[in-house]
């Protein structure tokens, strides 16, 4: 057998497959004693296996899975950050919003405000990119982590003042950065538009977050962590990485700078935005089902397998281009084998939600992060089918990828970052929200806006591919076929706005109450919805 | 969907955390059979690396390899669509290459001629012809010129004296931009003084009569209409989707230009264009564009079969009732004045775009309705195989733009 590309490739992949089975093995074996072992501490030496008449009620089952946040006074000390993150990620979603449904109206009203360089359709879109990616999905996801870690690891943020530090030092970088896209000074790659010297001021603030995590973890009052805490730790070592090589200037140039641009472009999604969403829906489903998750050892192999295999996925947006074919096909491979983390993830989550489809009926929270784990899991099936060379000639450079990705960025994280929004502040404020019956108007709003959007630009998206790959079809061709499925566009991205802005009005009624400093005591903050 | 006989609801203080259940056998099974097709696909990829390589020699007519044709098989796919296959050339028009006195006096003649090509009248035994010979420099590599070289030699004049690759690459840098010979007067000096007299050359107008305001359509443009060259590039020689222009036909031209302001033939960008342009400014694009020449940039790029489309372009295929391109545009496909556009070193992707357009329907500014026709009898396979051949000629040879010519 000569010693080919291929069979590099080959071997390396099995190798590393056989790593990632072993340390899954390994993990979950070693877990599973400890478990045995855990079980013991609570007894004395040698009293284990003598019945203890004196205190017949406390199982310890029932005290390992049971904590009292509000006395241990937790979501207090994070209080100040996770408010202000919020604020931040939801005034930046109504203006990113703004945008988004401005450039989609461009695409079929190509004459409305063209007067300005503002305001073209290059420009608006790349500000709604960013404004929603940076401003809005990555300082909700981290609002979550600030208010989820510290009750997982049962002890409070450390350092709970970077974080606001850091939040308005965010703020800053994500605002200076539309104004100067918007103002025609990018670095010119997707996702990657914000000038490298305003990204140095995002780095810093990434810091004042990373920072009290950490120090938070370190400092845990648990044995065993439990998963959401694995997909925070990780994406807040993956992402400033990312970031970081990314954004370094003048060291890649031509097809290595497409690659690395892809490389980041597809990270930014699968290593950040989708650890802070799995993990958000691994801690809220069971957290309102007031239930398990179905398998320890599924949630090991979903975790692990999106860490080993997510980071080559990003050159699939490159078949066709003029980087080598064995990256491309790596990629494709890789693209693939993530169905085997998401089965996993899937499984654990949707197991747990069908089987107590109540909860879904009665918390209007869990029927958001519900709904945003399920389109986790269409998204990467889609994702990684849409990887594979055939299906990806018809579908590369047609607004079918733009469904993709919102149904992903927005179905996916933002559906489970609203529910997470509508079940935390309550808690952390010890308001109830004020108009119960908003929340069901916003859910619906952005449910049926987003099936608009998802099944025109899908529709709209394949006539294209198709009109493109057709040579006795002149170019214009496959522009007219989208234009009716670009209007019913519009329309699902107006209603989506409209959910937004209700949402917007509702966290600002909440928040011009005041928090109640001292939550009443009885006072229980579910949302008494019964829609 | 309602709750199971529970006491209340969940309560507040539930820590969520994991059962200890190990991953069901189907899901292991399934990545299992992931993992084997992963690796397959990858062990393939070097399939795929070994392909693309080969592709790249074939591509790359600057290779020294090139398609590896024997100087026989290289002069009947170059010379004897024009020259005849027993040489014998064509009386008034094409000169013979049997017996000619060009090809005795060594290789490095024949070499020559086909780096730089003629331009001007040359004498052949008793003959005079008016040579447009096409320059293959950017046709053909160095080992094929020289083969070709050495094949002429051997088979027409009798001599067995070979002239190398290298000696050709040589030649090549010498040469370097000299344009076409102007006529046998110019090879009789440079080479060989015992050939025949050769007839005396009239001066070319080349660049005469074309006024300064077609000059500047061409390289400025004109108030909000762009320069032609922006896009078909200095010397009109095009690129991808966008048609080389060097030696088409005037009248062509001034025709599809009329064509795109009448909305006979359709295209967002040129039917904005020629809407700018008077009537003398189409014909003096024509003539500008018919009298210029250029290297061709065209190379096979769409895949197409080369032997398949060399059976189109030059016998066609009678069993789908496709006549040959050769029948109607010309020997060596480099047009017929005034209708019939040259194709010789067209770019690929513009000849078959446009033989789809046809099929299609979208364009049809031809009274005959002749490619529509022929365009529909051939399948995609065909189309991209007559592109790609077209792509591998020798560019169009310019006409005589002498002074009277230009007057007109």
């Amino acid at each position: 057998m000569p010693l080919t590309v291929g069979l590099l490739l080959a071997l390396s992949f099995a190798v590393s497959l056989l790593a990632l089975a072993g340390l899954i093995w390994a993990i979950s074996n070693h877990q599973l004693k400890v478990e045995q072992e855990d079980a013991y501490t609570i007894f004395a030496e040698g009293e284990a296996g003598t019945p203890d008449v004196d205190t017949p009620k406390h199982a310890p089952e029932i005290d390992r899975n049971q904590y009292d946040v509000r006395r241990a006074g937790l979501d207090v000390v994070s209080r100040p950050a996770v408010l202000l993150l919020v604020g931040s990620g939801v005034f930046w979603l109504v203006i990113g919003s703004a945008f988004g449904l401005l450039a989609s109206l461009k695409l079929h009203l190509p004459d409305l405000l063209t007067e300005q360089a503002f305001f073209t359709f290059g420009r608006a879109r790349t500000v709604h990119l960013n404004l929603v990616a940076y401003g809005w999905l990555s300082m909700t996801g981290i609002a979550v982590a600030m208010w989820v870690a510290p009750r997982i690891f049962h002890t409070p943020l450390r350092f709970a003042r970077l974080p606001v530090v850091g939040a308005i030092l965010w703020n800053i970088g994500v605002a200076s950065g539309a104004v100067a896209i918007a103002n025609g000074w990018t670095d010119g790659e997707e996702w990657l538009e914000i000038p490298w010297q305003i990204d140095i001021l995002l780095a810093v603030a990434g810091a004042f977050f990373v920072v009290p995590l950490l120090a938070t973890a370190a400092r845990r009052d648990v044995d065993h962590i439990y998963v959401t805490g694995w997909y925070y730790l990780a994406a807040l070592c993956w992402f400033p990485i990312l970031f970081a090589i990314a954004n370094i200037p003048y060291i890649h140039s031509g097809a290595q700078e497409a690659t690395v641009n892809w490389w980041f472009a597809h990270n930014v999604l699968g290593l950040w935005l989708t650890p802070l969403g799995v993990g958000a829906a691994y801690y809220f489903i069971p957290k309102i089902i007031g239930k398990p998750i179905y398998s320890y050892s599924l949630s090991l192999l979903g975790f692990w397998g999106l860490a080993l295999f997510y980071s080559q996925v990003g050159m699939h947006h490159l078949i066709g281009g003029p980087v080598p074919t064995w990256v491309v096909t790596l990629s494709i491979v890789h693209s693939v084998m993530m169905f085997i983390p998401v089965i996993a993830v899937a499984i654990n989550q949707h197991v747990l939600v069908a089987r107590n489809l109540w909860a879904v009926k009665e918390s209007l929270p869990l029927r958001f992060i519900a709904f945003g784990a399920l389109m986790y899991t269409l998204a990467s099936f889609q994702g990684s089918i849409e990887a594979l060379r055939s299906v990806n000639s018809v579908t590369h450079f047609t607004h079918y990828t733009v469904g993709h990705a919102h149904l992903g960025a927005y179905g996916f994280v933002s559906l489970i970052m609203f529910g997470a929004i509508y079940y935390m502040l309550p808690r952390t404020t010890g308001r109830a929200w004020p108009w119960p019956r908003a929340i069901a108007w916003h859910f619906w709003l952005v449910v049926v806006g987003f099936t608009i959007y998802f099944v025109s630009l899908t529709a709209g998206g394949l006539l294209q591919g198709f009109a493109m790959l057709d040579a006795t079809r002149p170019f214009a061709d496959s522009v007219r076929v989208t234009l009716v499925y670009l209007e019913w566009r519009s329309v699902g991205g107006a209603l989506m706005t409209a959910g937004h802005l209700l949402l917007g009005i509702h966290v600002l009624a909440l928040l011009a109450r005041g928090p109640a400093w001292v939550p009443q005591t009885g006072y229980h903050p579910e949302p008494a919805v019964e829609s | 969907m309602t709750r199971p006989e529970e006491p209340s609801r969940p309560g507040e203080n539930f820590e969520p955390y994991e059962e200890m259940r190990q991953i069901p056998i189907g899901v292991i099974m399934f990545a299992v059979a992931l993992a084997l097709w992963g690796g397959v696909l990858l062990y393939q990829s070097s399939y795929a690396v070994a392909v693309g390589r080969a592709d790249e020699t074939v591509l790359s007519p600057q290779s020294e390899q090139g398609l590896g044709l024997t100087g026989a098989k290289l002069f009947e796919a170059n010379c004897t669509t024009c020259h005849q296959p027993g040489g014998e050339g064509v009386e008034f028009a094409i000169p013979p290459l049997d017996k000619s006195p060009f090809l005795a006096g060594g290789p490095e003649i024949a070499a020559s001629i086909l780096l730089r090509g003629i331009d001007g009248p040359i004498r052949v035994g008793d003959e005079t012809f008016d040579g447009h010979m096409p320059s293959f420099a950017s046709a053909l590599d160095n080992a094929e010129i020289a083969r070709l070289a050495t094949y002429l030699q051997a088979r027409f004049a009798g001599r067995k004296q070979a002239i190398s690759g290298e000696r050709v690459a040589a030649l090549r840098r010498e040469i370097a931009d000299a344009g076409p010979f102007a006529g046998g007067q110019e090879i009789a000096a440079r080479f060989d003084s015992s050939l025949s007299p050769q007839p005396e050359v009239k001066p070319l107008a080349g660049g005469m009569g074309i006024s300064s305001g077609i000059l500047e359509l061409v390289n400025q443009g004109r108030g909000e209409v762009w320069s032609c060259s922006s896009c078909h590039g200095d010397r009109g020689q095009g690129a991808d989707t966008v048609p080389r222009l060097a030696g088409l036909p005037a009248d062509y031209i001034a025709k599809q230009l009329l064509d795109y302001t009448e909305g006979r033939r359709r295209n967002e960008n040129m039917e904005l264009v020629a809407r700018s342009l008077s009537e003398t400014e189409r014909e003096g694009l024509g003539r500008y564009y018919a009298s210029m020449r250029a290297a061709s940039t065209a190379r096979p790029s769409l895949g197409g079969n080369l032997e398949r489309g060399r059976e189109l372009v030059l016998s066609g295929d009678w069993s789908i009732g496709v006549p040959s391109c050769t029948s109607c545009h010309g020997p060596s496909a480099f047009g017929v004045t005034p209708g019939f556009p040259g194709l010789a070193a067209q770019h690929p992707s513009y000849t078959a775009s446009q033989l789809a357009a046809w099929v299609s329907g979208e364009r049809d500014n031809s009274r005959q309705k002749m490619m529509n026709v022929i365009a529909n009898a051939l399948n995609d396979r065909d189309r991209a195989a007559v592109a790609d051949y077209l792509a591998t000629l020798p560019p169009v040879p310019a006409p005589a733009t002498t002074a009277d010519e230009v007057k007109r």
